[in-house]
């Protein structure tokens, strides 16, 4: 094999011995054999980086998951372990021990927004990577070996093309899950990016169906699932299919890590999770059965998804629903159309009564601690906010498009001021709230692994006490079948990943939760409580 | 390396380098650095352009650098270890500053044969790594060579200037000859060495290659993907060696 030599010592020494001079210190040459010597990668197995990580107080797991990826992996792989288990350590970890072994000189670190900050931290303050973030325009960041960069940013142009003519040792990919779907702008961007050495992290390699663990294993390793063809003919059989299910799990265990709570031998606190049946009053009931047969009174409704997205609404809160009807009834075309929906419009608004609100109500009067609630609507959590403050509880907004500041004053503000903190999906990312041992699912996504998301907010690397979640759902709704749906994909899931802790459970409450309310007009006015108390 | 080694290295460092040590605790040091060192361990590029630029009087930085952390001590200072990048810009400027000698050994009136000492990296790379290192010296007389050369020079008393009435031997193999025979050495190492990790590294690339190609399997015209995935596989897999000198000199001994 040719070897590669460096003649520059030689050069160099030659027109030193040549000008006679200039000599090095002695104690300075010895000390730089020691370094050299100390610095030595001896082996071409076992981790280096370590021993210069003492800051880092790294678990078992976390290295075992780094040797994997570096030793039989090969440099790709897919870490997925749960929520809270530490992905970021371990990525951190396998790409500090390529640049010790001088097999990485530049990454590109894709995150979502909201976490670029986060990780530009970490690689600087716990790995002593110098990792630039870049978001803004003019950041010359082709002059930087660790770029960290948001992935809308990066598959836009100029960034696109920019990146494109980088030479990028590696590519982490946070939250990867969002590559699921192979048409989007994002996948295609990812596609076309050397990857030499890439990591993709992501707690749901699998959120609904079994083609997006295909893609993205494709992603990282084209061919490792077969191609399109090949493996749909594995999996003809519905969209769910699982004949070959072990085969599939062995070959997706080559690429992917991914370890679980129990497997860490930490001791981790329990997980209750309760579905507690919500009953509408009858006045709901009322509203919502108008909603259904939408569909046979307008046109505007012909598309399912619009009618479906109405019904969740209204399970939520009045006011979700109501800015969805809106907007329909822009839509409508006739005149009977525009009477109907105004109908529903005029009941939804005289109803007094949210059954699922009081529920939560009661639960937070229970709890006599923290909690947190999660709802896909922003209308429904304005309102929540608005309903909780009548009963004299105090509440701060969680969204993701705080920034970094805001998120980290709401987050103390939650600590140290309110009782409940009302979050929307988008705002689960990233924040840890160990403090806190309550979640309320207010309603339910049709993706487990948001729900997943959600609860490892709470239960993470950290938590002290037990945790309990309560999924509402409001009886003979739509909720019904997103709770037989999340089911069924949670199958799906652990067929081809693995077991998931308890998300959701059949034990149901009995007792239901009844009482009179005053609620009698629509609230969206931003109830902050910031503002309350004279913060801007 | 401990707390307690990096402290030792550091005000050894210091010394060597000429930066006065101002104030010293068992866990930290204040030191004066010289512009010099300043520009090779303080990262601040702009300044040290604009200094020249102007030509203005330099103020090359004071710094306090705390080797061990502790709750009571109130010292305000960089904390530093064996990880941290200000660490590892000392490691580097030692590199560069402790590279290239003329040393003698210290005794007087002897005669001195001239050696020629080289401390070689050798390194395998493919989807993993590893490292050698060589210590050699070879006779610039008769040519013989030795190897473990830096221990040898460890135990022995040198200077960097001639003893009084030391007999230096003029040399008859010439440096540059001698260095390229301490490299022919090293290459008759390698090639006598174990090379089943490139032959695995070889076999993992061809078992993704054909992974890759199974996935564009009937496809004509294969996508500029394709290129760029199998450039990739390459870069990541194809073995390499590389060697370079890292440290050497020109040595009298006895």
């Amino acid at each position: 094999m040719m070897i590669e030599k460096s003649s520059y010592w030689k050069e160099e020494f030659a027109r030193r011995l040549e000008g006679n001079g200039p000599w090095d210190d002695w104690t300075l040459y010895k000390m730089a054999y020691e370094v050299e010597k100390d610095q030595l990668i001896t082996d071409f197995s076992g981790l280096q980086a370590p021993k210069f990580l003492t800051n880092i107080k790294f678990l078992d797991h976390q290295i075992e998951a780094a040797r994997t990826v570096i030793e039989k992996m090969n440099g790709k792989a897919i870490l997925a372990d749960e929520v809270g288990l530490g992905k970021t350590i371990e990525a951190g970890l396998i790409l500090k021990e390529y640049i010790l072994r001088g097999l990485v000189k530049k990454a590109l670190i894709l995150v979502p927004a909201s976490l670029l900050t986060q990780w530009v931290d970490e690689l600087n303050g716990k790995f002593f990577i110098p990792a630039i973030g870049c978001k803004k325009k003019n950041v010359p960041f082709e002059h930087y070996d660790f770029v960290v960069m948001s992935m809308d940013m990066a598959k836009r142009s100029p960034y696109r093309e920019k990146i494109y003519g980088q030479d990028y040792d590696m590519i982490i990919i946070d939250e990867a899950h969002k590559l699921k779907n192979h048409k989007t702008q994002s996948y295609q961007f990812v596609q076309g990016l050397k990857k030499k050495f890439c990591l993709l992290l992501t707690a749901t390699p699998i959120q609904n169906n079994i083609f997006e663990i295909f893609y993205l294993v494709s992603l990282l390793k084209p061919g490792h699932l077969g191609n399109v063809e090949s493996f749909q003919t594995y999996f003809n059989n519905g969209k769910n299919g699982l004949k070959e299910d072990d085969y599939l799990k062995e070959l997706v265990n080559q690429v992917m890590i991914r370890n679980r709570r129990q497997d860490t031998g930490i001791e981790w606190v329990g997980r209750h999770v309760q579905t507690i049946p919500i009953r509408f009053t009858k006045e709901e009931q009322e509203v919502y059965q108008m909603i259904q047969r939408l569909k046979e009174r307008t046109t505007v409704f012909n598309n399912s998804f619009a009618l479906t997205t109405v019904l969740k609404e209204m399970c939520s809160s009045k006011e979700a629903a109501y800015l969805t009807l809106e907007k329909m009834k822009e839509k409508a075309r006739s005149q009977a159309e525009i009477d109907y929906i105004e109908e529903i419009i005029g009941k939804l608004a005289n109803l007094e009564v949210n059954s699922k609100a009081e529920k939560a109500y009661e639960i937070i009067r229970k709890a006599k601690e923290k909690v947190i609630i999660f709802t896909e609507y922003r209308a429904t959590q304005l309102y929540l906010q608005w309903y909780l403050y009548q009963k004299g509880i105090k509440s701060v907004l969680f969204n993701g498009k705080f920034s970094k500041n805001k998120r980290d004053w709401m987050r103390r503000l939650f600590q140290d001021v309110a009782d409940v903190l009302i979050a929307t999906e988008s705002g689960g990312e990233g924040i840890n709230l160990q403090f806190c041992h309550h979640v309320i699912n207010f309603d339910l996504p049709w993706n487990p692994m948001k729900i997943e998301q959600r609860i490892g907010r709470v239960h993470r690397f950290g938590q002290e006490s037990d945790v309990y979640i309560y999924n509402l759902a409001v009886q003979d709704t739509i909720e019904d079948r997103i709770i037989d749906l999340l089911g069924n994909k949670i199958d799906v899931f652990e067929k081809v990943v693995g077991e998931l802790d308890d998300i959701l459970t059949n034990k149901m409450e009995e007792r239901i939760y009844r009482s009179p309310s005053f609620v009698s007009n629509f609230h969206f006015e931003d109830f902050g409580l910031e503002d309350q108390l004279g913060f801007t | 390396m401990l707390a307690e080694q990096i402290h030792g290295f550091l005000k050894t460092f210091f010394k060597v380098t000429n930066c006065e040590i101002t104030e010293e605790g068992p866990h930290y040091l204040t030191v004066q650095l010289t512009a010099d060192i300043d520009k090779r361990i303080m990262n601040r590029p702009f300044y040290w352009q604009f200094i020249e630029s102007t030509k203005a009087e330099p103020n090359p930085l004071k710094v306090t650098f705390i080797t061990k952390k502790s709750e009571e001590q109130e010292i305000r200072g960089e904390y530093i270890h064996y990880g941290s990048m200000r660490m590892h810009q000392i490691f580097q400027a030692t590199k560069e500053l402790g590279s290239f000698v003329r040393m003698y050994q210290n005794e007087e009136g002897a005669s001195l044969f001239p050696w020629i000492g080289a401390n070689f990296k050798v390194s395998y790379h493919a989807d993993q790594t590893k490292e050698m290192l060589f210590s050699l010296g070879i006779n610039l007389i008769h040519g013989s060579v030795k190897s473990n050369f830096q221990d040898i020079l460890n135990e022995l008393d040198l200077t960097n200037e001639m003893p009084k009435n030391a007999y230096c031997l003029p040399y008859i193999v010439s440096p540059i000859r001698a260095i390229e025979r301490l490299e022919t050495a090293v290459e008759n190492y390698i090639a006598n060495d174990d090379m089943t990790w490139a032959e695995e590294a070889r076999k993992r690339w061809k078992r993704e290659q054909e992974i890759l190609d199974h996935f564009y399997l009937g496809v004509e015209e294969k996508p500029e993907i394709y290129e760029t995935e199998k450039k990739a596989l390459e870069e990541r897999f194809r073995p390499r060696i590389k060697m370079e000198i890292v440290s050497g000199g020109l040595f009298y001994l006895k």
